[in-house]
């Protein structure tokens, strides 16, 4: 009986494992247009979140916010002093606490480029990592204008701050550099993802621990029981 | 009924039921813990509570500046010779001269309870219920007591302090005046809420 | 079990008993509460309910510490919760995970009594109540996915409200009233605030405890759905009964333990649960100027969702949507077999009860896809069984060949 018990939670615990498993995702894009590419990153790759964060600072931030993160929280979960990150972005005249406030007002905005400059705080939960890195690396020549055009974004106004360039030795870090980039963006997006992922396994091991506490209590009191 | 007389373990159950009890404690304390520490003051009121700088350049003897610092009144008091002269007289009649049993940094733990003599630092909280004491600076001021040496007087109360914070015997307040941290960016500037850089002073 | 009298209480216990029922409700409903011995997995879920019930509570109020229910600070406050309170992303984690597992567990749970006829004579309170628990929960489930006051909240709020229009001639009114303004705005936040932190969680409370008041005036069915009381001892308890302390208590924490890891499995490596229960579109602030490419509800809502698309005409749509949750109200009636556990009942019933999950599931996923012809004809199809298994019950219930129920728990 109680090998049989066993054998049905087993069961039970399979069949919800693979439930959580075989649960179809929703593209976090509902993007329809040119296939995206794979950005691959990985935001527990510190190096690479410190580089991007360098190049976000010093690129992207002539233009674009980030207007939910601190700068003081950057340099925390990538291992930074408060005067580091600063430094490293780009942002001596910052305060460590400040958020990250983007170089262009919005007033500005409106007669440079007509419209608004997104605010990128939450850009990689809303539109994925891939379409992001699919974004910069999207820039071509339009056959029909003959002008600059995004593939994936037509008729964006954003200039194409990172050119691909032509010869093998400069792909290689056009790859890197784009991949830190969307690695900080979706590390942005949501900070707290790090911690999680740190403390999710001791919280699963302590219940494990716990369920077997917990089993053995039960089968105690239940040999009580005539079947 | 349904349920056997059969032998209980009782030792096996108990143990069983303690352990399993344990670590639901031990469970529902760490779960606890996000809760609790969610009062905490957070990243956006620590950035409140950042560091203020104050210019000081512009104050005049005897002047007194208050400046917000974590919601907090922070009084900058440009102290003259009188006055300063005037402290150590009054080493006798304060409660707690030397400020042993008082809140400061240690730079601030001296007769005067600053780090230049001349320019006094304090939160503006009087430490028996927190109203925000009155300056009066004047020895003989028109609305305090006869006697008046010059000093803080707090209206909820009745405590006074005299100009370096300290406070009179028989009055509700238990201790001086807290001093916050503070430090020199330049001669002209004070930054409140930081203590000086180690080697700096 | 020796039924040994419990001793004198002594000392604090005595004063407080002389004082207040303690013990005897304790006993009442604990202590001396017999359930079959017979639960199964399927007996987990309502203890479960409970338990996020409890997290939705606790989480809710914290969250509430933090968040605004201001149209212009609403989001912000969001994200102020996820990156500058301390531990504010695990409670807010804790909330939108345990607003999913909720109904997860919730439609489990009525799955149970769809299986073993716990719905039958003499429980149709409890499934009453039961159902106007489910209703509450919906109704508080929606309420709380605007304050997010992101783009999904935003028009998926817009589309539901705009249901009321279709109601004749007092419809449009209706949904301004509801609304408080002529769109949705900082007025419809601010009521769906009151209302989801204060109103419905009351009125939840409330059911519960009817809920398990009237579970307990008639005892709890089992898997083979016989009832315990019929056979008792010289003592008059049932025979087949156990107490619910120790032995429910126990395999209960059990299952609480086990579920909790699963639970913890989604707050703390998939919180967006595959972006079906945190919206994608949702990380961008509401704009009532512009509607998302696709929009679908929360995937608890989907299989009413997708009958309201399947059909083709407002009203009916509406009217078909509500009767689709109101027609379960009426279960104890319109199943006339007088056989309760599925365990013992004809084929009729398992063929219809097979159709009715299939098209529950079937509807629940083209509710979240885009209205294409293919899942329009989809839907209209599995619309028709869903209303299929309720028509067809009461002829074939009344005529079903069942099998001989025993006396006795097996």
């Amino acid at each position: 009986m109680n090998f049989l018990n066993s054998l049905q939670k087993l069961k039970i615990t399979v069949f919800i494992s693979l439930a959580l498993i075989a649960v179809p995702t929703v593209q976090a894009s509902s993007h329809s247009g040119p296939e995206l590419e794979i950005a691959g990153n990985n935001i527990s790759n510190q190096a690479s979140l410190r580089h991007g964060a360098e190049l976000f600072g010093k690129k992207c931030m002539t233009c674009h916010s980030v207007k939910y993160m601190r700068y003081n929280r950057i340099a925390k979960d990538l291992g930074w002093t408060n005067e580091e990150v600063l430094k490293a972005m780009g942002k001596t005249k910052n305060r460590a606490v400040d958020t990250l406030k983007g170089g262009m007002s919005d007033s500005v905005a409106k007669m440079v480029f007509h419209t608004k400059i997104p605010d990128l705080s939450l850009m990689a939960r809303l539109k994925g990592p891939d379409y992001i890195y699919s974004f910069l690396r999207g820039f071509e020549v339009n056959k029909e204008t003959g002008k600059m055009d995004n593939k994936f974004l037509p008729g964006t106004k954003m200039p194409n701050i990172m050119p691909r360039p032509k010869d093998e030795a400069g792909m290689a870090k056009y790859n890197e550099d784009t991949r830190d980039l969307v690695n900080f963006l979706e590390y942005v997006s949501e900070p707290s993802k790090l911690q999680r992922h740190a403390l999710g396994w001791k919280v699963l091991l302590f219940l494990f621990i716990m369920f077997i506490f917990a089993y053995l209590l039960k089968r105690e009191y239940w040999k009580d029981i005539k079947h | 009924m349904s349920i056997e007389i059969h032998e209980v373990n009782v030792t096996r159950r108990k143990v069983l039921t303690a352990a399993t009890g344990v670590m639901g404690a031990a469970g529902a304390t760490f779960l606890a813990v996000p809760f609790v520490s969610s009062w905490q003051p957070n990243e956006r009121a620590k950035a409140a509570g950042a560091p203020v700088d104050v210019d000081i350049s512009k104050m005049k003897p005897g002047q007194m500046l208050t400046i917000a610092w974590r919601g907090k009144p922070i009084w900058v008091v440009r102290r003259t010779p009188e006055m300063l002269a005037m402290l150590p007289k009054l080493n006798d009649d304060v409660k707690d001269p030397f400020s042993n049993s008082s809140k400061q940094p240690a730079y601030a733990k001296n007769e005067f309870r600053s780090t230049k003599a001349e320019y006094f630092v304090v939160i503006g909280i009087c430490t028996h219920l927190g109203c925000s004491p009155l300056y009066r600076p004047a020895v003989g001021s028109d609305d305090m007591v006869k006697n008046w040496r010059g000093g803080f007087f707090c209206p909820c109360h009745g405590s006074s302090f005299d100009l370096a914070g300290r406070v009179f015997p028989d009055v509700p307040a238990p201790t001086n005046l807290v001093v916050p941290p503070y430090n020199y960016l330049s001669a002209t500037s004070i930054r409140i809420g930081e203590n000086p850089k180690a080697g700096k002073a | 079990m020796s039924n040994e009298t419990k001793s004198n209480p002594s000392g604090l216990l005595s004063w407080l008993d002389h004082r207040y029922p303690l013990i005897s409700t304790w006993n009442h409903h604990i202590g001396q509460y017999y359930a079959p011995k017979n639960f199964n997995f399927w007996y987990f879920f309502g203890a479960l309910a409970l338990l996020v019930l409890v997290n939705q509570f606790v989480t809710g109020i914290w969250l509430t510490m933090s968040y605004k229910p201001d149209a212009l600070e609403a989001f912000n406050s969001v994200e102020y919760i996820m990156r500058d309170v301390n531990w504010g992303w695990l409670i807010r984690y804790l909330h939108s995970t345990g607003a999913s597992a909720f109904f997860i567990v919730v439609y489990l749970h009525m799955m149970r009594g769809l299986l073993y006829g716990s719905y039958k004579e003499p429980r149709e309170l409890v499934w009453i109540i039961g159902m106007l628990l489910f209703f509450v929960l919906m109704a508080e489930a929606f309420m709380g996915y605007l304050l997010p006051w992101g783009q999904m909240s935003y028009w998926g709020a817009q589309v539901i409200i705009s249901l009321f229009g279709a109601i004749p001639v007092i419809g449009p009114d209706l949904a301004t009233w509801v609304k408080g303004d002529y769109v949705i705005s900082d007025v419809t936040l601010n009521r769906f605030f009151a209302l989801h932190v204060i109103a419905l969680p009351i009125v939840l409370i409330i059911l519960v405890f009817m809920h398990i008041v009237a579970l307990h005036q008639v005892g709890s069915n089992n898997p083979d759905g016989v009832e315990i009381k019929k056979y008792k001892n010289e003592k008059g308890l049932p025979l087949d009964g156990i107490t619910f302390h120790p032995y429910y208590s126990v395999k209960d924490s059990m299952g609480v333990v086990f579920f909790m890891f699963f639970f913890a499995v989604v707050v703390f490596y998939m919180p967006d649960g595959g972006g079906y229960f945190l919206e994608a579109p949702n990380f961008e602030p509401a704009n009532p100027l512009k509607t998302p490419a696709h929009i679908a509800p929360v995937w608890y809502f989907t299989p009413f969702y997708a009958i309201l698309r399947a059909i083709p005409d407002k009203l009916m749509g509406v009217m078909a949507m509500g009767a689709s949750i109101g027609i379960l109200f009426t279960m104890p009636w319109l199943d006339r077999c007088k056989v309760k556990s599925i365990r013992y009942r004809g084929v009729s019933y398992k063929v219809l009860l097979a159709m009715f999950v299939v098209s529950f599931v079937v509807l629940g996923w083209s509710g979240t896809q885009p209205a294409t012809p293919e899942t329009t004809k989809l839907a209209r199809i599995f619309t028709a069984t869903y209303f299929l298994f309720f028509i067809i019950l009461p002829y074939t219930s009344a005529r079903e060949k069942t099998k001989p129920v025993p006396e006795r728990l097996t």
